[in-house]
């Protein structure tokens, strides 16, 4: 195991390395500067510009040092705000992306998993078509819908909740994005649920367990579950990683200052290391999260071994 | 559906929709005078929403309006801008002194003003502020503004003097103009005293007036020396041509142009004088521009490129920061070491870096903000916003126009130019996007008593005329659309759904009126900007303009040369000579006179269709006072104060305008509202 878990660690550098070369090239190839803009520049200071900032140099001295940079793990100061370090960035902003996709994974996952069980131990009856009849309504309302009408119910016309912004990590403000965010997974983990607890509700073991006398919530739990949520397991470890990463939507709708908000702009405005500094620790995340998913995988389903 | 057998549920869905009903029909009826909620925040703390996140806190750096009003808060200039008008008030200078041809300024700054760690502000960091916003180290993007001072453009772009080592004489512009006789360079006798910091400013900093002409300052008004370029192969560029000055230079030393040349100097600590290449009495407005405003020489040497950051910054405006987190907020408390202290109202400012519009309306709907930036009602809504009394419509110092490339037939012609022009309806236009119609170049109703010339109205049917004389007829002499080549004019704009609706309104009028379809281009911004400069397009580009100063010249400049932002390929001398003699001129309104007659010349040659004067188009809560929605957006901050006070709020824009005729700020200060505590 312990062997399986460095391996897999040590194969995460040369893939972000690769995945950091490609987005360098493809900025390379993208029309504009960062400092481009609609009042035509002097020569001059456009030269200083260019000077200041080192993109006069070849592109191999540029890459070298860009390489360099990164395996220092330094990814350098923003081009186009001037002074901020991309490490700095990638600190203050990753904990409001990651608090607002934890809790909308959390969310999700509770209400997912309950409203899914509930469909699957009460088939056909009117909890299975309302948890489901929902769930189809999730998937199908794209979260840049949902959250403008959910703006427009409590924050314009209810006036309860804030339509946007970020207010610290226990405030109202919390309360819409989480809802937003977490509408398609719920409605995908609840689906996930229902399936793979119908088809172990129906395989021999749990009949001969109910036929042992075991009480229902034991079935339920310790056999129904373990083997129901196997495809929820693998569904929710990329999803985690996405979702604490910032969703550029959600981060958009309501103007939070995460993670995905500045990767946004960062390519809007070309700004090479920022660009470079989010894709590496994007890149990473998700890397570790499909190990986690892995091992909690081994945990799971005992009759898989590293 | 089993689901919906229950009778329970029913009525519950029921009862959820009637909800939703009420309570939309109760916002909609509740509050029809303001938009949304309007409950004044605690105390004295406002929440303004700026616009994009500032690119940078250092005013020499961020080139954008959201960053300006930032700088107004946090950083003082020489000059201010008045808060309803902009023209240019004291600000760190309490008053200046202006010789005859405008072309040198003296400014007297206050003895109490400090920065915002208790440390005096004096001429000597005005100094440092002016060399190192041209110095090419910072490549600051608003550089170019600051090129009216003498040899600022020469050191920003890298210039050399050229020095004769055998006589320590330097060659001098005037010999070399291409229209004039060689003649000996004569030894310029200032020249022969080197500029040495020791003698650069003058010892005697106690004496109360200290004598104006030192060695600097005679440098600086002995004939222009030549500059040519560092770099060697834009030398060679620049001698080429110049066979004469190619002579001239052999054997001579190239010694580079510093930021000591630059026709900046402190006299004293509280004196700073600022001498021009040429005539330029709108620089004072040019002064009150973010670029000029006063920066630290020693927390910047300190910490570079980090000294904006929170923990380093030292501020020389009304607030300090106190906050910066990006894409988030950017919170700003009173400086308490600020000389107009008291006068300062606001305890706190919460900028709001945002760009999305909608999202910006919401959170004032909400009454989560006081008051947002410009242009952020969308056209789509203004039919509910425009009657509500918190809606700030005012003419703003921007225009859009479209601009024609004179150099290609068949629009090198006036007459069909003018043709162009007179087919389209703008009073139509302005009507239905909100705006005011412009016939002239400069913005209509922003500069006050100037003159300003009127364009050529609607007229199809003299449009017409003017395509027959053009030669655009058939046999009987007719106008005949057929005759004129539609494909050499192509309407160019760049990729955004306000432009392509413009366009297709121009098109259709020229259909209309002159019965030609005539193509449209839609390209990408950075390959359009690139199409225009180089006058790639054919026929006519989208243009607009931002009024850098509160001055007619800000728009007029950009046809003082062939080059730059002119993109049309028009240029006429005759034109440049009446704005210099305009520059030159000491009385305001002949001056303004002046100004008008070098815009009418452009204006007969119809080098750009203009369209229209933009507006502002924004929104401040009623019980926001001091705040105006003066022609650049850009707020005097320590003016502004909540008033709690249901009375005195604002219904509809404040008075723009002052009751006393004094020109002096003191007197017009005491109109400005005070908040009651």
């Amino acid at each position: 195991m312990l062997r399986f878990i460095i391996r897999r660690l040590l194969i995460t550098i040369p893939m972000v390395l690769i995945v950091i070369t490609l987005t360098w090239g493809l900025i390379r190839l993208a029309p504009g500067n960062f400092y481009s803009q609609e009042k035509k520049l002097p020569a001059a200071i456009e030269k200083n510009i260019r000077e200041k900032y080192g993109i006069d140099k070849p592109w191999y001295v540029q890459y070298g040092k860009m390489i360099g940079n990164i395996l220092r793990l330094d990814f350098g100061n923003s081009l186009k705000y001037e002074g901020q370090r991309v490490n700095e960035i990638l600190l203050n902003t990753f904990p409001i992306s990651a608090t607002i996709g934890f809790l909308a994974y959390l969310l999700a996952l509770i209400v997912g998993i309950t409203s899914g069980t509930i469909a699957a131990l009460r088939q056909n009856t009117k909890w299975d078509y309302a948890s489901m009849g929902l769930a189809m309504l999730g998937i199908s309302m794209p979260n840049f819908v949902l959250g403008p009408l959910l703006v427009l119910v409590f924050s314009l016309t209810l006036y309860w909740l804030p339509p946007a912004r970020w207010a610290g990590f226990f405030s109202l403000n919390v309360i819409l994005p989480v809802i937003t965010l977490s509408g398609v997974y719920m409605a995908y983990i609840a689906r996930l649920t229902r399936a793979g607890m119908l088809e172990v509700l129906r395989s021999d073991y749990i009949r001969t367990a109910r036929a042992k006398g075991l009480r229902e919530r034991d079935v339920v739990f310790r056999h129904v579950m373990r083997g129901g949520l196997m495809p929820v397991i693998s569904f929710t470890g990329p999803a985690l990683a996405v979702l604490v990463t910032g969703t550029v939507v959600v981060e958009r709708i309501f103007a939070l200052p995460g993670l995905g908000n500045y990767f946004i702009n960062a390519n809007l405005n070309r700004d090479e290391p920022l660009i470079l500094g989010i894709v590496a620790f994007i890149g990473i995340i998700t890397l570790v999260f499909n190990l986690l998913v892995d091992i909690a995988y081994a945990y799971v389903d005992p009759r898989i071994r590293y | 559906m089993t689901f919906f057998s229950s009778s329970k549920t029913r009525l519950a869905l029921l009862l959820v929709a009637l909800a939703f009903v009420a309570t939309a029909c109760a916002a909609s009826a509740g509050n029809q005078m303001f938009f949304g909620k309007t409950n004044p925040p605690t105390g004295q703390v406002m929440r303004y929403v700026t616009g994009s996140e500032p690119e940078s806190l250092d005013p020499q750096i961020g080139t954008g309006q959201p960053e300006g009003r930032i700088y107004m808060a946090l950083f003082e200039a020489l000059c201010e801008f008045d808060p309803r008008n902009m023209e240019p008030i004291p600000g760190i200078a309490e008053r200046w002194d202006v010789n005859k041809d405008s072309s040198e300024f003296v400014f007297h700054l206050r003895k109490n003003a400090r920065w915002s760690d208790g440390e005096p502000i004096t001429a000597r960091d005005f100094l440092y502020t002016f060399r190192r916003g041209l110095s090419p180290e910072l490549a600051s993007r608003n550089a170019y503004l600051g090129y009216y001072i003498k040899y600022a453009q020469a050191y920003n772009e890298g210039g050399v003097f050229v020095r004769d080592p055998a006589n320590n004489t330097y060659l001098l512009e005037k010999d070399f103009a291409a229209d004039k006789e060689k003649s000996a360079a004569p030894a310029a006798a200032p020249e022969a005293a080197p500029i040495t910091p020791a003698n650069e400013y003058p010892a005697t900093a106690e004496e109360p007036t200290p004598d104006p002409d030192t060695p600097f300052h005679q440098f600086l008004h002995s004939p222009n020396r030549l500059i040519l370029p560092a770099d060697e192969t834009a030398r060679a560029e620049a001698l080429k041509d110049n066979a004469k000055l190619k002579a001239a230079v052999e054997g001579k030393q190239f010694e580079p142009v510093k930021a000591e040349h630059m026709g900046v100097e402190a006299l004293d600590d509280y004196t700073f004088r600022v001498t021009l290449t040429q005539s330029a009495p709108y620089f004072l407005g040019l002064m009150a521009h973010q670029f000029f405003h006063v920066v630290p020489q020693r927390i910047i040497e300190k910490h570079h490129e980090a000294w904006t950051q929170p923990a380093n910054i030292v501020t020389s405006g009304a607030f300090k920061l106190k906050t910066w987190k990006p894409y988030h907020e950017l919170v700003v408390v009173r400086n308490p070491h600020y000389w107009d202290v008291a006068r300062v109202q606001l305890d706190e400012i919460r900028f709001y870096p945002m760009d999305d519009n909608p999202q910006i309306m919401n959170l004032y709907k909400a009454g989560e903000v006081d008051a947002v930036l410009n242009h952020t009602v969308p056209v789509a809504w203004l039919d509910l916003i425009e009657p509500l009394k918190d809606y700030m419509d005012a003419p703003e110092a921007a225009i859009s126009y479209f601009q024609i490339n004179t150099t290609r037939p068949p629009m090198n012609d006036v007459r069909v130019r003018k043709a162009f022009n007179m087919a389209v309806d703008k009073v139509a236009l302005a009507k239905w996007r909100k705006t005011k119609p412009l016939t002239a170049f400069s913005p209509e109703g922003v500069f006050a008593g100037y003159p300003q010339p009127k364009g050529d109205p609607f007229d199809p049917v003299r449009a017409k005329q003017l395509m027959v004389e053009a030669g655009y007829k058939d046999a009987a002499g007719n106008y005949d659309p057929k005759k004129f080549p539609i494909d050499e004019v192509e309407i160019t704009y760049n990729t955004q759904e306000s432009n392509k609706a413009i366009s297709e309104y121009l098109q259709a009028q020229w259909k209309q009126n002159l019965g030609l379809t005539l193509p449209m281009k839609s390209m990408e911004f950075k390959t359009f900007l690139q199409s225009r400069a180089n006058l790639e397009y054919k026929g006519l580009a989208r243009s607009g303009w931002i009024g850098d100063y509160m001055d007619p010249v800000t728009f007029l400049n950009l046809f003082s040369t062939p080059k730059g932002d002119n993109g049309t390929g028009w240029y006429d001398p005759k034109f440049v000579e009446k704005l210099n003699e305009a520059n030159r001129t000491l009385d305001p309104q002949k001056r303004y006179e002046l100004l008008a007659e070098a815009e009418a010349i452009l204006i007969a040659a119809q080098p750009v269709i203009p369209l229209q004067t933009d507006a502002t188009k924004w929104m401040k809560k009623p019980y926001v006072k001091g705040m105006y929605p003066n022609p650049g957006t850009m707020h005097a901050w320590k003016y502004v104060c909540i008033e709690h006070d249901t009375s005195k709020w604002d219904y509809g824009v404040p008075k723009m305008t002052y009751d006393t005729q004094s020109r002096d700020f003191k007197e017009r200060e005491k109109e400005l509202p005070v908040c009651s505590k």
